[in-house]
């Protein structure tokens, strides 16, 4: 009994790494679909939410079938809990993420300002959402601190973004609508970071018993 | 075992309890019978003969009226009865005790009382008128005495049944203690000769355990040293992804860390988009390889299936470290990308000024300017393909040739004689210092060596620049400089510059084939030498070629 147990905790543990993965091919897919203006990248990001959402089932379905016929206690208990939270939210990632591709299709990041900063944010939402989903698969503790941390400068750079935007709007009125869904684009990438800090609460929950808001 | 053992000797105790004490109270109730029976017989003859002496005097006498005296004449009419009015009485001659008492002279009888739940013993003696002296008794049941003894049996129950717990306890305990005792790693002799058997099994099956487990672990060891040793890395993997052996080139070629715990996933060491595809697929069944492409890294991933009687047992993961080879293919094709360029810029040349000069379309006088042209580009074109000669004979081994003494002083004079006329003409002053110094080589490639290295500095020169050579015989070897006072190298060409076909301003061809220092650099792989170079853009490049010791 405890044997079935304990595979299928793995077996939770190996789609959770494959959802994370997913989830990392859909973001970096879509912002070099951003970067690039690739519509074939564009396409894969689509397909890869697509992936998402039927992963998300799957797992939830494991999840609750876990908690029902095994009554799981501690920290096995705290892990699934943890697992069915982070799901929901590598979902909205990859959510994110397709909405990014969908909106390369009518923008094009402008050369010179605020194109850098753009890019820098989606390196760092990349490198945000890597290492949630690192932290979880090495049960990074540290790693999971980090990731929270770094979301205080994509804050920032989302605010620089932001405000080059409405010096390009207001230079540029004509090509307003551009500099809008450069807005929406950085506020989905904020939005990710969100998550993204989201999955490494969980994971330092699923370590500590602790949920960092609770501090 | 103990508890059963416990159950068995408790049953047994309290059943033996039980049937002795149902026993003893079947033997006792006989025993109280017979006894009252000849208690009454013995007082019945006594009184018998007090009647038969004094008659109803006697009887009239105060006897003690503990049991009832009842005198029957021979016709059955009570004439005494000393608990009831005889005169109410019945005709006695039909009790069974009277007639037996007429007929044989004394008789006996006991009667059941339903109401009272007594039974009455009669004991009746024939006196010598003929008539019956009766006496009865009630003597109680078997279950009125049970009840009057159900005090002290109880308690005597009670007290035997705490001993029998006990003893039962302690002789359980007893008997299963050796047995507990045994150690099941290394069985004692000494415990029931009804357990040897076993014990002799399990320490049989023991030794073979340990020697399976010895066997095993050496064969592991040997898998792992030989996996250890091999610059692929290798991943065994089960269906459901759980690394079974992996050795430390994998992690190395991943990036990995040493997974925390057993029985890890297999994709916690690496999660990229082509890794999990070539472990889909193999756990799928089906070969796959793909390549992983990380920064400057490049692996090849091979998994395959491994089926165990038919069903999918898991896969096997071989990783590749094929950066070198791609980097490789990626020059080859560089390289014959830049080749078929670099020839055809000349030919073309070439052939726009013969098409004009076919056409006369050339003034007499500048056909000789036409021609020259044409010189020019066919003397490129002919340096290109030398230079290409060069390079591919060193890249397949360098030429047959002989491998002599070398003076690099002298070579140096030779090579700085050739490029005394270019030199002039850039205005570049050449000077030559050091000693003799002599090395093992094959004289065309340090000459080739050294002149592309002279070359580019008087080429890549400014008027009025100096290049100085130096050549000095040092204690690890010779070793030849060559500085300029040019246009120098930007550091992030530096690394580049030895590469074929590379150039640092590619919009401004200095009439180079690009192939000087590629040749430089093979050929001093070739001779052992090595080739450093510190620049500085504006200042100035050296070179130094640094030759290993030679003891001639």
């Amino acid at each position: 009994m405890r044997n079935t147990f304990n595979e299928q905790l793995e077996r939770l543990h190996v789609e959770l790494i494959q959802m994370g993965a997913t989830c990392e091919d859909a973001i970096s897919a879509a912002a070099e679909a951003l970067l690039k203006h690739d519509q074939t990248l564009a396409a894969t990001a689509e397909e890869a939410e697509r992936e998402l959402d039927r992963k998300e089932r799957e797992v939830e379905n494991l999840c609750l079938k876990l908690l029902l016929q095994q009554q799981p206690v501690a920290r096995d208990l705290r892990e699934i809990s943890a697992a069915l939270k982070m799901i929901s939210d590598l979902e909205r990632i990859g959510d994110q993420a397709a909405d990014i591709a969908e909106l390369t299709r009518f923008v094009q990041v402008p050369e010179g300002t605020g194109a850098p900063h753009i890019a820098d944010m989606a390196r760092a939402v990349i490198a945000m959402v890597t290492d949630s989903v690192d932290s979880f698969v090495k049960r990074d503790l540290d790693l999971a601190r980090a990731v929270c941390k770094a979301d205080d400068k994509v804050d920032a750079l989302f605010q620089q973004v932001k405000e080059e935007l409405i010096a390009l709007i207001s230079a540029d009125a004509a090509n307003g609508e551009q500099g809008l869904e450069l807005m929406m684009v950085a506020k989905y990438l904020e939005r990710i970071g969100d998550h993204a800090t989201n999955v490494a609460e969980w994971v330092e929950y699923s370590i500590t018993g602790v949920h960092p808001s609770n501090n | 075992m103990t508890k059963r053992i416990f159950r068995s000797i408790l049953t047994v105790t309290l059943t033996v309890l039980v049937a002795s004490l149902v026993l003893i109270v079947g033997v006792l109730h006989g025993y109280f019978q017979d006894r009252v029976l000849e208690e009454l017989a013995r007082s019945t003859a006594y009184i018998a003969r007090g009647v038969e002496e004094n008659g109803m005097a006697y009887l009239n006498d105060d006897l003690p009226k503990s049991s009832r005296i009842t005198w029957v004449a021979s016709d059955g009419t009570v004439l005494y009865d000393n608990w009831e009015d005889e005169a109410s009485m019945g005709n006695h001659a039909d009790r069974e005790e009277v007639q037996e008492a007429l007929m044989l002279g004394r008789g006996s009888a006991s009667r059941y009382s339903d109401t009272l739940s007594q039974k009455t013993v009669y004991y009746a003696l024939r006196l010598s008128d003929g008539s019956v002296l009766r006496t009865s008794d009630t003597n109680y049941s078997v279950w009125m005495m049970v009840l009057q003894a159900l005090q002290p049996v109880a308690l005597m129950t009670v007290l035997a049944f705490c001993l029998a717990l006990w003893l039962a306890g302690r002789v359980a305990r007893q008997l299963v203690e050796p047995i507990n005792a045994i150690d099941p790693s290394a069985p004692s002799e000494d415990v029931y000769e009804e357990l040897s058997p076993l014990l002799t099994k399990i320490r049989s099956q023991n030794r073979q355990i340990q020697r399976q487990l010895l066997d095993l672990q050496q064969r592991r060891e040997e898998f792992t040293a030989i996996t250890e040793n091999m610059s692929e890395g290798l991943l065994v993997i089960d269906q459901e992804t759980r690394i079974l052996s992996y050795n430390s080139a994998a992690l190395r070629l991943l990036g990995a860390k040493a997974p925390v715990e057993e029985g890890e996933s297999v994709l916690t060491l690496d999660r990229e988009a082509g890794f999990r595809r070539c472990v889909e697929e193999a756990l799928a069944g089906r070969r796959c390889e793909e390549l992983l492409e990380r920064d400057d890294d490049c692996r090849r991933v091979m998994a395959n299936p491994v089926e165990q009687e038919g069903k999918l047992a898991g896969a096997v993961l071989i990783v590749l470290d094929v950066t070198e080879k791609e980097q490789r293919d990626r020059l080859r094709r560089e390289f014959t990308a830049n080749v078929s360029h670099e020839l055809k810029t000349p030919l073309t040349s070439i052939l726009g000024t013969a098409e004009i000069l076919e056409n006369g379309m050339v003034k007499p006088g500048d056909v000789a300017h036409f021609a020259g042209n044409i010189h020019r580009e066919a003397q490129r074109l002919i340096g290109l393909v030398n230079d290409i000669i060069k390079l591919s004979r060193l890249d397949e081994g360098g030429p047959a040739a002989q491998w002599e003494s070398v003076d690099l002083y002298g070579q140096a004079r030779s090579i700085l004689d050739q490029l005394s006329t270019a030199a002039e003409k850039k205005q570049v002053t050449m000077t030559l210092s050091g000693t003799s110094a002599c090395v093992r080589g094959v004289p065309q490639i340090v000459e080739e060596i050294l002149y592309n290295l002279c070359d580019n500095a008087v080429a890549y020169n400014r008027p009025g620049g100096t290049v100085s050579v130096t050549v000095e015989d040092t204690a690890e070897g010779a070793r030849v400089t060559v500085a300029d006072s040019g246009i120098g190298i930007p550091p992030e060409a530096q690394n580049r510059v030895f590469e074929r076909f590379y150039r640092v301003d590619k919009s401004h061809p200095s009439g180079g084939t690009g192939l000087g220092l590629s040749i430089v650099k093979h050929g001093a792989a070739y001779l052992g030498a090595q080739v450093t170079l510190h620049s500085e853009p504006g200042k100035g490049s050296t070179f130094v070629l640094q030759f290993p010791k030679y003891v001639p």
